[in-house]
C-alpha cells in the first residue's frame, strides 16, 4: 500500500515537473533567457530523478511481492526466478510504459546537459521537445494506465508469467528494444529544436548524429536479439515473420540507416539540410506509430497485445507529433536551401544519396504492407500480405544496397577523377572468383548468386580500407602494430563505421544461406527408424516422461553421429495444458540442425527437422555491427582532419 | 540540370518500387475475414480468417495433424490442418488460419498462427476481471 502511494507520488511530481519544464523550455528558446533555460533543464533532471524513483519503487514492490499492486499481481509470482522477476518491469504495459520515459529522460538529461554547454538557446527547445515526450508517457501513467493500481484485496500469490516468457531471452530482448524506441526521441528533439531555433549549424549534426547512433546501435541489438529469441524459442525454424510488430521495429531502424549515411554528407559537403531532417523526424514518427499499432492492436498480428485504452491516446500522441513536426519544417522549409546540390555523377555522396532513396523506398514497401490492413479495411475488406509480399520487394531494394557498399566506400569525395573501373577493380574481381565459385560448386539458386558475389565484393572494400591503416602505419614511427593501432584509434569512427559494415554484410550473407538452403521435413519416427535432411541422419532412440513442478516434460532422444539431440515438449496443466517447446539445436559455423519434437502418439513421435544454413552468421554479424558502433563512438572521437572542401563549413565540429 | 538527374533518378527507383509493390501485393495479398465475411463473400484464393479454438480438438499422426472448430461472433467452422502447431495452441485460444474452404465444406488451413500470449497480459489473466 505505502509503495503504490510512493509510486504514484513520484509519477505525479515528475508529470508537473516536465509540464514545467517543457513550458519553461519553449518560452526560454524563444526570448533567450538563460536563466529561465537552466530552470527548465533543472526541472527535467528533476523529473528524470522521480522517473528513478517511480522505477526504484515498482522494482521494490515486484521484489517483496506486494500483489495488493495489480501491476505486480498480474505480471509475477512468488515462484518466479528473481531476474524474471525483476524483468517485470518492463514486462507489462504500464511497466514498459514507466521503462520508456525513465530511458528517455536519462538519455534527455545527458543529451541536454552535454549540448546546453554550447548552445543553451537551440537546447532549450531541445529540452522542452523532451519534456513533452516524458510528460506524455507520465501523462498516460498518471491518469490512464498507472503501474501502482491497487486491487481491491491482497492476492496470496500472482499469475506469474508464460512459459513462453520465462526465458533468458526475456531479460535481454525487451530492455534493448524498448531502451532502441525511447531513444529515437532524443534526435527529434534536436531535429525539432534546430529548426525553431534556426540554428541548424554543423554542431547540430555531429550532435544529432550522435543520438541517431545510440538509437540505431540499441534498435540493433533489439532487433537481433528479438531474432535471436524467436529462432531459439519458438520453433518454427526462423527468426523473422514480417509481422507488424516486427516491422515496427525495423521501420525506425532502415530511416536511421539512412540518416547516419546521410549526416557525413552534409558534414562534409553542408548539403542534404532538409532531407536530413526530414528523416530524423520520420523515425521517430515510425517508433511512434509503431508504439500505437503494438498497444493499440489495431493491426492484426500474432503478437496481441491487451487491448487498452492505450491505442487512442498514442494515436492523439501520433497526430500531435506529426503536426509539430510539419509545421516547424514547413516553417524553415525556405531556409533549407542547400547551398550546393550533389552532384547526380559517380561519388561518395552521390552513392549515399541512392543509398538513401533505396532505404525510405523499402521503409515505404514495409510500411504499405504493413498498414495495408487498415488501408483495404476502410473499404469494407480487409486485405493482408504475408511475408511473400515482404521477400519479393526487399529483395531487390537490398541487393542495390549490397552493391552500394562494396561500391561506395571506394568512391572519392565529389567526383571521380581518372577510371573508375580501375578504382572498383578488386572487389569485381572478388565478386567474380565468388561467382565462378559457386556455379562451379553447383549452386543454381539466384538469389545466391546475385547476393554472396556482392557480399564477397563488399569484404573486400571493408578489407582494401583495413589495408590503407598498415599503408599510413608504415609513415609512423615505432613498431608497425603499434602504430597501426594509433591510425585506427585517430580515426576510429571510420574503422569503426567499416566493421559495422563487415557485420551487415556477414548478416546479410546468413540471411541470405538460410533464406535460400533451408530444408525441412516433418516425420512420424517410431523407436529405431531414421530420418534424413540435408547431410544429416537422425535416428529416433526413444522418449522419457519427466515430470517436474508445475509442468510435465516429454523428451525425446535422437542419436545424430556420436551426438544426441534431446527436443523436449512441455505441459503445463495450470494453464489450461499448454505446450511449450524446446528446441534441440546443434550449431556449427555453416549449419545448424534444428529438430522440434511436435507431439507423441501412443510410441511414435513427430519431428520437424529444419537444417538452417549459415543462420550463426546472422548472430556473429549482429554482434560485429554493435562492436562497430561501440568502438566508433565509445570515445568522443577526435576530429578527423582529411581533405576537407575549404569554404562549405560542414566540417566536425569539436563538440 | 543536377536537380533534376537526382528527380529523374527518384522517379526511376519510385517507379521500380510501385511495380514491385503492386505487383507482391496483388499476387500475394488474401482477405482477412471473419467466418461470417467468408460465408457472406466467398474469395476465389485462400483466405485468413481469426476464430476461438473449441473444446473438439482432435488430434492425428502424432499431433501433426489436427481437426477442430473455430468459432467466432456465434459462426463455427470445421478447420483440418497438417503441420506442426504452435506451443500454445489449445481449447480457448484464438488462432488465424490461412487457406480455403474445400468441397467438403471444411477449412483446409496450410498455416495456422496462434496468438502470442501477449507479454502484456499472461495467459491467465485474460478475461479475469481483476480491478
Amino acid at each position: 500500500m505505502f509503495l503504490a502511494e510512493l509510486g504514484s507520488a513520484f509519477l505525479l511530481a515528475s508529470f508537473v515537473l516536465a509540464v514545467l519544464s517543457g513550458v519553461a523550455g519553449v518560452v526560454a528558446g524563444r526570448g533567450g533567457d538563460l536563466t529561465l533555460a537552466r530552470v527548465a533543464r533543472r526541472a527535467f533532471y528533476a523529473a528524470a530523478l522521480g522517473l528513478v524513483g517511480a522505477s526504484g519503487t515498482l522494482l521494490t514492490a515486484l521484489l517483496s511481492h506486494d500483489f495488493v499492486i495489480a501491476y505486480v499481481f498480474e505480471h509475477s509470482d512468488r515462484s518466479l526466478s528473481l531476474p524474471l522477476t525483476a524483468a517485470a518491469f518492463y514486462g507489462g504495459q504500464e511497466g514498459s510504459l514507466l521503462y520508456w520515459a525513465l530511458l528517455l529522460a536519462l538519455m534527455g538529461s545527458v543529451a541536454v546537459a552535454a549540448a546546453a554547454v554550447s548552445n543553451p538557446g537551440t537546447t532549450a527547445f531541445a529540452n522542452a521537445v523532451l519534456a513533452g515526450i516524458v510528460g506524455f508517457f507520465l501523462l498516460v501513467m498518471v491518469f490512464v494506465a498507472s503501474p501502482f493500481a491497487l486491487l481491491s484485496g491482497t492476492p496470496t500469490d500472482g499469475l506469474g508469467l508464460n512459459p513462453l516468457l520465462r526465458d533468458g531471452g526475456m531479460l535481454i530482448h525487451p530492455p534493448f528494444q524498448l531502451a532502441g524506441y525511447s531513444a529515437f526521441g532524443v534526435p527529434f528533439a534536436f531535429a525539432i529544436a534546430a529548426l525553431l531555433s534556426g540554428r541548424d549549424d554543423a554542431a547540430w549534426v555531429a550532435q544529432t548524429r550522435r543520438y541517431a547512433l545510440v538509437a540505431w546501435g540499441l534498435q540493433s541489438a533489439g532487433l537481433t536479439l528479438g531474432m535471436w529469441w524467436a529462432y531459439h524459442v519458438l520453433g518454427w525454424g526462423g527468426y523473422f515473420g514480417w509481422d507488424p510488430v516486427e516491422n515496427a521495429a525495423l521501420m525506425p531502424w532502415l530511416a536511421t540507416t539512412a540518416y547516419i549515411h546521410s549526416a557525413q554528407v552534409q558534414e562534409r559537403r553542408g548539403t542534404l539540410r532538409a532531407w536530413n531532417f526530414g528523416l530524423v523526424i520520420a523515425a521517430f514518427l515510425l517508433s511512434v506509430l509503431g508504439t500505437f499499432v503494438v498497444r493499440s492492436g489495431i493491426l492484426p498480428s500474432v503478437h496481441t497485445f491487451a487491448v487498452s485504452p492505450l491505442g487512442t491516446w498514442f494515436f492523439g500522441f501520433l497526430v500531435a507529433s506529426v503536426a509539430i513536426s510539419g509545421g516547424a519544417l514547413a516553417r524553415r522549409s525556405g531556409r533549407l536551401r542547400s547551398p550546393q546540390p550533389v552532384d547526380a555523377s559517380p561519388s561518395r555522396e552521390g552513392a549515399f544519396l541512392l543509398q538513401n532513396i533505396l532505404l525510405v523506398a523499402l521503409t515505404a514497401a514495409v510500411l504499405w504492407g504493413t498498414l495495408l490492413p487498415l488501408i483495404s479495411g476502410m473499404t469494407g475488406r480487409t486485405l493482408v500480405v504475408g511475408a511473400a509480399y515482404y521477400e519479393r520487394v526487399s529483395a531487390p531494394l537490398l541487393v542495390a544496397v549490397l552493391a552500394l557498399l562494396a561500391v561506395g566506400p571506394l568512391l572519392p569525395w565529389q567526383r571521380v577523377r581518372g577510371g573508375w573501373l580501375r578504382l572498383l577493380r578488386w572487389p569485381l574481381a572478388a565478386a567474380g572468383v565468388t561467382l565462378a565459385g559457386l556455379v562451379a560448386a553447383g549452386v543454381r539458386q539466384p538469389g545466391a548468386l546475385v547476393a554472396l558475389p556482392l557480399v564477397a565484393a563488399g569484404l573486400v572494400t571493408c578489407l582494401l580500407e583495413y589495408g590503407r591503416v598498415a599503408v599510413l602505419a608504415r609513415r609512423l614511427a615505432g613498431p608497425l602494430p603499434l602504430a597501426a593501432a594509433r591510425v585506427v584509434a585517430r580515426n576510429r569512427r571510420r574503422y569503426g563505421a567499416y566493421l559495422a559494415h563487415v557485420g551487415i554484410l556477414v548478416v546479410a550473407a546468413g540471411l541470405v544461406g538460410s533464406h535460400v538452403w533451408q530444408q525441412s521435413r516433418q516425420v512420424i519416427l517410431l523407436p529405431g527408424q531414421s530420418v534424413t535432411v540435408g547431410s544429416h541422419t537422425l535416428t529416433y532412440e526413444g522418449m522419457a516422461a519427466q515430470p517436474a513442478g508445475d509442468h510435465s516434460a516429454l523428451v525425446a532422444r535422437l542419436a545424430m553421429g556420436d551426438e544426441t539431440l534431446e527436443p523436449a515438449r512441455l505441459t503445463y496443466p495450470s494453464l489450461g495444458g499448454q505446450a511449450l517447446t524446446h528446441v534441440a539445436i546443434r550449431s556449427s559455423p555453416f549449419e545448424d540442425v534444428y529438430v522440434v519434437l511436435a507431439g507423441a502418439d501412443g510410441g511414435a513421435a513427430a519431428f520437424t527437422v529444419y537444417v538452417n544454413p549459415l543462420v550463426t552468421w546472422i548472430w556473429v554479424g549482429g554482434a560485429l555491427l554493435i562492436l562497430g558502433v561501440l568502438l566508433g563512438n565509445l570515445v568522443r572521437p577526435e576530429v578527423e582532419r582529411e581533405r576537407v572542401p575549404a569554404g562549405l563549413g560542414a566540417t566536425v565540429p569539436a563538440r | 540540370m543536377t536537380l533534376l538527374k537526382w528527380l529523374g533518378l527518384g522517379a526511376v527507383v519510385a517507379a521500380c518500387l510501385g511495380y514491385l509493390v503492386v505487383s507482391a501485393t496483388g499476387s500475394s495479398a488474401e482477405y482477412y475475414q471473419t467466418i461470417a465475411e467468408m460465408r457472406a463473400h466467398p474469395a476465389s484464393g485462400d483466405v485468413r480468417v481469426l476464430g476461438i479454438v473449441q473444446d473438439d480438438v482432435s488430434r492425428t499422426d502424432g499431433g501433426l495433424h489436427v481437426r477442430f472448430t473455430a468459432a467466432d461472433a456465434g459462426q463455427t467452422m470445421p478447420v483440418d490442418y497438417r503441420g506442426a502447431l504452435p506451443d500454445i495452441f489449445r481449447p480457448g485460444i484464438q488462432v488465424v488460419v490461412d487457406g480455403r474452404v474445400g468441397s467438403d465444406g471444411v477449412f483446409h488451413a496450410r498455416a495456422l498462427e496462434a496468438k502470442c500470449p501477449s507479454r502484456f497480459s499472461s495467459a491467465q489473466s485474460q478475461g479475469t476481471p481483476t480491478r
